[in-house]
């Protein structure tokens, strides 16, 4: 095929990557190819060519082309299928939007997201409702996806013994840090049955692992299509099927699209700058939410478009992305730890790492460095993550986890085992630095 | 070796070596509209020149040059940068400011972050910004907060406008009920007529009550002084008058106020939950820095592109070249575009004999619209029937986008068509003549019923 791209060093071509950095760290904030920041600017420039005329009038067109797209991609009536700029818009979006009563719960995991259990603790002070965190004395990574899913279940049981309601969980695809795979399709099952409105943080979802939102069916759920699918920040799909829209009232932040409460029977007239649409009145709140660029929500169509050029090993498209990055960070992780001495966080099933992150453990003894301080732990994690940047053109995720130091290694289809291996022995440098004390000074 | 954020010298550099440019038919050169397009609509969004384009595109290739060392190192850095250089030209304290996306955004952080009572009341003014009533409308459906809504028509003077908000003040409390919040406009968005914002802010603190100004049309439009003006909240779209890339509006609350506004919209990774005893230390994966919790919180709230928000000094910069009549800069752009605002106003309402939007004291246009009202009978043309007239509006709006390569603003107020024009820069009295006898053409066929086919 002509216009084929194989996964690799002709796909890193692509990217506009500065000379000799390593971008091992795609699961942060993504990127995008230089075809989509074309695209990208070719939308910015048809604004400033006609304000008025492109966001007023072409826009919303165009905006609804790529809702059908993303739709189909994830196997959704397009009807439930709105952007937003990100997750944690999403996920403030559905906490915000609900209406707690006294007892009411939400259950989430220790690993959920730092600025999701902001968000939660946010609502906990501001509402009726109480939280329940599945937190890090029952379970810390490894651990079976049985084990999670028994935990998940202890969890509601015990708010319900306590007198109080499940009313909503908040579990992930893909955990960040750690960036390990959840069971969330036998968690939003297990909501089902016990009741309890499943809200999804797919943060890492829409173009990193298969999804079918159709099968799986979540109350609520949320990606970033700005972190996989090789579109522009920010952007994120937010899925609520029809059954549960009306639970979503507002938009964040409140915007045109409103639909007040009648008041004595007769809605209020309130000037709404965009031209009437046909559509459902949840889509219509959805369309236009506070002035933004808007640009990135309509890349969709072209970033699938330039992945399914994509090619690996006979394999096209997707599946060649899909297939190229997973294939690429477990060797990843096996050669990193093999050169570190040291291990891949995985389970014994083998499911942690069913997704485009490796976790490998750092070669640093948590007690003899950090003293056992939780304090002094980050402090060597950040300083390590500055070192990375400043002196060796890279960055790696780092997190200390359970008493130790990990690295979260993102695979990408620009990326091959070389950029590892290399990564692997900057690591071994920088963890000899760090043993030597260089990190206090 | 140690990389420091880059400058956008280029750019900068193309900013810098500019000989200064006179607003009118040079500085339309500076822009990129699409072939012939009149861009008469400047104030729903805004736009920015091609020097400012370069200077947004420079950051947005290090973004993706080097992801997380621009996101994480050296963006915080930028910001800060573009705060100082925006709190200098509001003359606030740069503790005061910090960016957000918008307008909306800015007063929904502040009404979502107020804790409500019983009794609490949120007075507001007719010609609110329709996205800001649905905001209070889901404020009073969801808190014990309600609202009182001071209704009044155009024209009307200052001092009158200043008497109706006192009067509401006080049939609030008379009724027993406690005046929390006032919101209120320094230029309103439709009509375009300017506020006495300066006394409703006075009036405000005279009275107990919050203020707070929806500048969404302000910064860039007309001089503010925050400290002279000492708002409770104030936020000011950048994108709209600034010659900033959309997103960006600054958003200040005087330090006096900044615990009652505990989150940002949505809640991100520098939200200080309340101490629970000890706790887990949750990840925050923005390098520590030493400012305050408040301006911590709003450095980074989830990931989006706000390449615009580091634009400020480049457009600041880019202003400063600009002259009109011996004047430069800020002076040049304001009083160039008040004064085209003038004369279009007198030259469209000439040539289609009918009026401008003013009060008597003539205080309505000092800012950059002139409102003037399109010569249709509404009663002929849409009977006593608000939504056809709305669609009349609408039909108007969409042939000049499909057959006149422009925009222009029209509303139906109080029983009429108005034309909302926007003065700038890169226009001239010929873009206006030329509005008025195609808006003439426009109602003639509004006249023949051809919007109803």
């Amino acid at each position: 095929m002509a216009n084929s791209i194989e996964c690799g060093k002709e796909a890193a071509k692509h990217f506009a990557f500065a000379e000799g950095y390593r971008n091992l760290n795609h699961g942060s904030f993504g990127t995008f190819p230089t075809t989509i920041r074309d695209q990208l600017r070719h939308f910015q420039d048809q604004t400033e060519a006609k304000p008025d005329s492109f966001i007023r009038y072409a826009y919303p067109k165009l905006l609804d082309k790529s809702r059908e797209v993303v739709a189909k991609y994830l196997n959704a009536p397009v009807e439930t299928c709105v952007y937003i700029p990100n997750a944690t818009t999403g996920i403030n979006t559905v906490l915000r939007n609900l209406v707690y009563k006294q007892a009411d719960v939400i259950i989430y995991f220790a690993t959920i997201y730092g600025a999701c259990e902001k968000s939660v603790s946010y609502i906990t002070e501001t509402t009726p409702a109480e939280s329940y965190k599945i937190d890090s004395t029952k379970f810390t990574y490894p651990i079976s996806d049985q084990r999670i899913c028994q935990l998940f279940e202890e969890a509601i049981g015990s708010v319900k013994a306590a007198g109080k309601t499940p009313k909503l969980a908040i579990f992930d695809t893909i955990v960040s840090l750690p960036g390990v795979r959840m069971p969330f399709e036998a968690l939003t099952a297990l909501c089902k049955q016990h009741n309890v409105l499943s809200c999804i943080d797919a943060a890492h979802g829409i173009g990193h692992i298969s999804l079918n939102l159709t099968t799986l069916d979540p109350d609520f759920f949320f990606s970033n299509c700005h972190k996989w699918l090789h579109v522009p920040r920010g952007c994120a799909v937010f899925y609520v099927p029809v059954r549960n829209q009306h639970l979503i009232r507002s938009t964040l932040p409140t915007s045109h699209g409103f639909a007040p409460l009648p008041i004595d029977g007769a809605g209020k007239v309130i000037n709404n700058p965009m031209p009437p649409s046909g559509k459902s009145q949840y889509v219509s709140n959805f369309e236009y939410v506070g002035t933004l660029d808007g640009s990135p929500y309509i890349c969709i169509p072209a970033a699938l478009e330039w992945r399914s050029r994509l090619t690996w090993e006979g394999l096209r498209g997707e599946e060649a992305v899909m297939g190229y990055t997973r294939h690429l960070v477990v060797e990843a992780g096996k050669r990193v730890a093999l050169r570190l001495g040291t291990e891949v966080l995985e389970n014994e099933e083998g499911t942690l790492g069913k997704c485009n992150f490796a976790n490998v453990l750092l070669p640093l003894k948590f007690s003899e460095i950090a003293g056992g301080d939780a304090g002094e732990a980050v402090r060597v994690a950040q300083w390590i993550a500055k070192v990375l940047v400043e002196e060796y053109e890279t960055f790696i995720a780092i997190i200390v986890y359970a008493d130790a130091w990990w690295v979260r290694l993102s695979g990408q289809v620009y990326l091959t085992v070389e950029d590892f291996v290399w990564g692997a022995d900057v690591l071994r440098e920088v963890c000899g630095r760090v043993v030597k004390g260089e990190w206090q000074q | 070796m140690v990389l420091k954020p880059t400058q956008p010298s280029s750019a900068g550099g193309e900013i810098e070596k500019m000989e200064s440019i006179e607003c009118g038919k040079e500085v339309v050169k500076q822009f990129s509209f699409g072939d012939g397009y009149r861009n008469l609509n400047h104030g729903s969004y805004g736009t920015y020149p091609l020097p400012i384009r370069s200077v947004l595109r420079h950051y947005q290739d290090e973004a993706e040059a080097r992801p997380d060392k621009f996101i994480r190192y050296d963006y915080p850095k930028l910001l800060d940068e573009s705060r100082a250089a925006v709190a200098k030209y509001l003359n606030a304290p740069v503790s005061t400011c910090v960016y957000i996306t918008n307008a909306t955004t800015g007063l929904n952080t502040v009404l979502r972050n107020l804790v409500y009572e019983t009794g609490d009341v949120i007075i507001y003014f007719a010609t609110i910004y329709g996205a800001c009533e649905k905001s209070i409308d889901y404020i009073t459906e969801t808190t014990p907060a309600e609202s009182r809504k001071i209704e009044y028509t155009y024209p009307i003077s200052d001092q009158t406008l200043c008497d109706l908000f006192e009067e509401a003040i006080s049939a609030t409390k008379a009724a027993g009920k406690v005046p929390k919040l006032a919101i209120f406009d320094t230029i309103v968005s439709l009509p375009g007529v300017r506020m006495p914002f300066e006394a409703l802010t006075a009036l405000s603190h005279q009275h107990g009550l919050l203020s707070c100004i929806d500048g969404a049309h302000g910064i860039g439009h007309i001089p503010l002084d925050l400290t002279a003006l000492d708002p409770d909240f104030f936020f000011s779209n950048c994108h709209k008058w600034l010659h900033v890339p959309r997103a960006c509006a600054v958003f200040y609350v005087p330090e006096r106020n900044q615990h009652l506004l505990r989150s940002t919209l949505p809640t991100s990774h520098g939200f200080a939950p309340l101490p629970k005893g000890s706790e887990a230390v949750i990840n925050n994966p923005m390098p520590p820095s030493g400012k305050s919790a408040y301006i911590t919180n709003f450095e980074y709230v989830a990931t989006l592109d706000n390449s615009p928000y580091l634009c400020i000094p480049a457009a600041l910069e880019w202003r400063s070249r600009l002259s009109w009549q011996g004047k430069k800069g800020e002076e040049a752009i304001m009083a160039y575009t008040i004064h085209l605002a003038r004369e279009a106003g007198k030259t469209v309402s000439s040539i289609l004999s009918t009026e401008v939007m003013e009060n008597k004291e003539g205080t309505l246009s000092h800012c950059n619209f002139a409102n003037v009202r399109l010569p249709l009978a509404s009663s002929a043309v849409a009977g006593s029937d608000r939504g056809k007239a709305v669609r009349v509006a609408q039909w108007m709006e969409k042939v000049l986008v499909e057959e006149y390569n422009t925009f222009i603003a029209i509303i139906f107020y109080e029983g009429a068509w108005w034309v909302r024009l926007s003065s700038q820069v890169y226009l001239t009295v010929e873009d206006f003549e030329w509005a008025a006898g195609m808006l003439k053409t426009v109602c003639e066929r509004v006249e023949a019923g051809e919007w109803e086919q």
